[in-house]
């Protein structure tokens, strides 16, 4: 058995399986992956980059992208620091419901993004647990800016936490010993040694999150109401011209935000490393 | 258990009838438990103002413990800590001014050498001309001033180790731990190390403590050395006395090779076997008739063919030389010792009972040791008898020789 099978795989010397595995993985990613991206590319420019540059520029395109890009950033921020605070409690600590609490951390990428909008709109909607209680004073966060940075915090919870946490879990815990016995205080600690080595964390779990918030459309379409110039995010802009027929507005937000989930992962891809040289 | 009771006296004895200065750094009475295992029972020892002590210790004997309940990582069960006449058992770490020297480095990756040996002082809030004269002072006092820019990861070992050092004397601590800092080198930078880092010592004088369960690095490194077993102390003393006077079987034989045998106190002598050696004992720890074990080194053995007596040395008997083994400085021999003589009382065979006879042979492996000219002056064979004679030896206090096993 050995002695055929070499034969067959290398033909004097050269590898057959390995340009026959490549190929067939870019032809098993052609209909699923690239004609999908490259069709929005050639759909968006196929009549003229003038039409194509209008369809940016109109203002309720551009306020879509400026809505997008706020509202994930403040779900970026909040769930960055959430998701710090969270890792270094659950991995410097062993309590009784340590592992519940993680389960429950990490629960919200499994649910429905739908269920997650309805889940907030039954707390805080005008109905709501607490919104029917809020209303009378005046307090409606529900179909708000607001409404969509909840939505946007709560559906990429556990992400910021999921890359941070196994970086502290396998950080020594003598450094901060260390340093404690030099004097620092646990502030200091944290500051200077125990952040820097979280810094390449920090970086991809912020983009990994505001990545996935940019792109947020099930449960921000229930919670903010979708009025275009008002709470209208850019997947939700491109959903509603393409509802209209407006083909080519929707064409040319999505190949804003393809081009940028295209960044982010190079980004990504290439900053790891260079955060985390020691 | 009693072992450490008789003990205790016999180091603190001169303490007490000489004026000492103060200690440096002293434990009293401490003890750990995690959970219902207790890992320290009692221990109490003195470090004095630029001494360095050794904690030697098997894995498990609780000497990591000690250092992190001085450096105020771990809380005592009982006892005190003191550093400088201070008791700071209840002060968190970063209020007790030690430095420790963690076996992994544990320095800064995200720092450069120089961060790194700043460090104490960058939190202190100390100048920035007063930080780098000393980081200055420190990087050539470990030689590694053309390192100053690198990162901890681009540096060997040893360098590393010495970094972690100069991180730590940068603040002038109390007293310095050492846990087990020569732990991931390999022998050489090992050796190399440590002579270094005992000439450092000296230099700086701060009293010191040393982990490590390597006897050679006990020995070489300590001014005391405190050999710990399963949490209590069985001898604290200089590395002469330790390796010389072992206070009990387990230090004997912890402490390198060394030979057991079973004697009976006499009126100024001890019967060994059949023999009969002189011995001046303390007639406070022995009475006549205890039943004692004696520790000799291989190098305390004397051999000689046949069976003349020395006069010089106290003959124990004859025996057969099983193997001969060529260790470049110095041949080892294996070999069996006949004994005949009176049965010890303690020890429980069933000869005794059986036989009922007072007398029983016994065969009894002993290693020896000869150092090269003797070896090449007298050769000797595999199965050739010879007299067994010492040159030294120490005399077990009945009670160390139960319960240290």
């Amino acid at each position: 058995m050995s002695s055929i099978a070499p034969a067959m795989r290398h033909v004097r010397g050269f590898d057959v399986v390995r340009p026959l595995s490549i190929g067939m993985l870019i032809f098993m990613m052609m209909p699923l992956v690239f004609l999908p991206l490259a069709s929005i590319f050639i759909f968006g420019t196929s009549n003229g980059l003038d039409k194509f540059w209008a369809a940016l520029t109109a203002p309720e395109a551009i306020f879509a992208l400026k809505l997008s890009m706020a509202t994930s950033f403040w779900a970026t921020v909040f769930n960055v620091i959430f998701g710090l605070f969270a890792a270094y409690v659950l991995s410097r600590h062993n309590f009784w419901g340590r592992n519940a609490l993680i389960v429950t951390i990490s629960l919200p990428t499994a649910i429905p993004t739908a269920v997650a909008g309805f889940a907030l709109l039954l707390l805080w909607g005008p109905y709501g647990i607490l919104g029917r209680l809020l209303a009378p004073q005046g307090f409606q966060i529900m179909f708000t800016a607001g409404a969509i940075i909840l939505a946007n915090i709560f559906v990429t919870f556990p992400l910021a936490f999921g890359v941070i946490k196994p970086v502290f879990d396998t950080m020594s815990h003598s450094l901060e010993e260390a340093s404690a016995t030099i004097g620092a205080t646990r502030w200091q600690t944290f500051w200077h040694v125990t952040l820097p080595s979280l810094r390449g964390a920090i970086v991809s779990g912020a983009l990994l999150t505001f990545a996935r918030a940019v792109g947020e459309f099930g449960s921000t379409i229930l919670v903010s109401g979708n009025l275009a110039g008002r709470t209208q995010t850019a997947p939700l802009y491109i959903f509603a011209k393409f509802n209209e027929g407006q083909i080519e507005a929707a064409n040319a937000i999505a190949i804003v935000l393809a081009l940028f989930s295209f960044l982010i992962f190079s980004v990504l891809f290439f900053a790891r490393d260079w955060l985390d040289v020691d | 258990m009693k072992a450490k009771e008789t003990l205790i006296p016999r180091v603190e004895e001169p303490v007490a009838s000489v004026p000492q200065p103060p200690a440096a750094a002293s434990v009293v009475g401490l003890s750990k438990r995690f959970g219902k295992t207790s890992v320290l029972e009692n221990i109490s020892f003195d470090v004095a103002e630029g001494e360095v002590l050794v904690l030697l210790g098997a894995s498990g004997s609780g000497k990591t413990t000690i250092l992190r309940i001085i450096a105020g990582l771990e809380m005592p069960y009982t006892g005190k800590v003191i550093l400088h006449g201070k008791d700071v058992t209840e002060l968190p770490a970063r209020e007790r001014g030690v430095g420790v020297i963690f076996q992994s480095y544990a320095l800064f990756p995200k720092m450069t050498v120089e961060k790194n040996i700043g460090y104490g002082l960058r939190i202190r809030k100390r100048r920035r001309k007063e930080i780098r004269e000393t980081v200055n002072e420190l990087l050539s006092l470990v030689q590694l001033n053309e390192h100053r820019k690198k990162y901890p990861s681009q540096l060997s070992g040893g360098q590393q180790q010495r970094v972690a050092i100069a991180r730590t004397l940068a603040y002038k601590p109390e007293v310095l731990l050492f846990d087990e800092p020569f732990g991931a080198l390999d022998t050489q930078t090992r050796v190399h190390l440590r002579r270094e880092i005992r000439a450092l010592l000296k230099k700086v004088n701060v009293p010191s403590i040393f982990i490590t369960h390597d006897q050679e690095e006990a020995l070489e490194l300590g001014d005391r050395v405190a050999v710990l077993n399963v949490g209590h102390v069985e001898q604290i003393g200089t590395p002469f006395e330790i390796y010389n006077h072992p206070a009990t079987e387990y230090v004997a034989t912890f402490l390198g090779a060394a030979n057991l045998l079973d004697a009976v106190v006499g009126q100024d002598s001890l019967e060994v076997g059949s023999a009969r050696i002189p011995a001046t004992l303390d007639s406070a720890k022995f009475k006549p008739g205890d039943c004692v074990k004696i520790v000799f080194r291989p190098e305390d053995v004397v051999l000689t063919r046949g069976d003349l007596s020395q006069s010089r040395h106290s003959r124990i008997g004859s025996a057969r030389i099983d193997e001969i083994t060529f260790v470049g400085a110095y041949e080892r021999l294996r070999m069996h010792m006949d004994l005949v003589g009176e049965e010890c009382k303690t020890d429980e065979t069933p000869f005794y009972l059986t036989t009922q006879t007072p007398e029983r042979q016994t065969t009894k492996a002993i290693i020896a040791t000869r150092p090269k000219p003797e070896a090449s002056a007298t050769r000797l064979q595999v199965g050739e008898r010879v007299s067994v004679a010492l040159t030294s030896f120490t005399v077990l206090p009945p009670q160390s020789t139960k319960g240290t096993n």
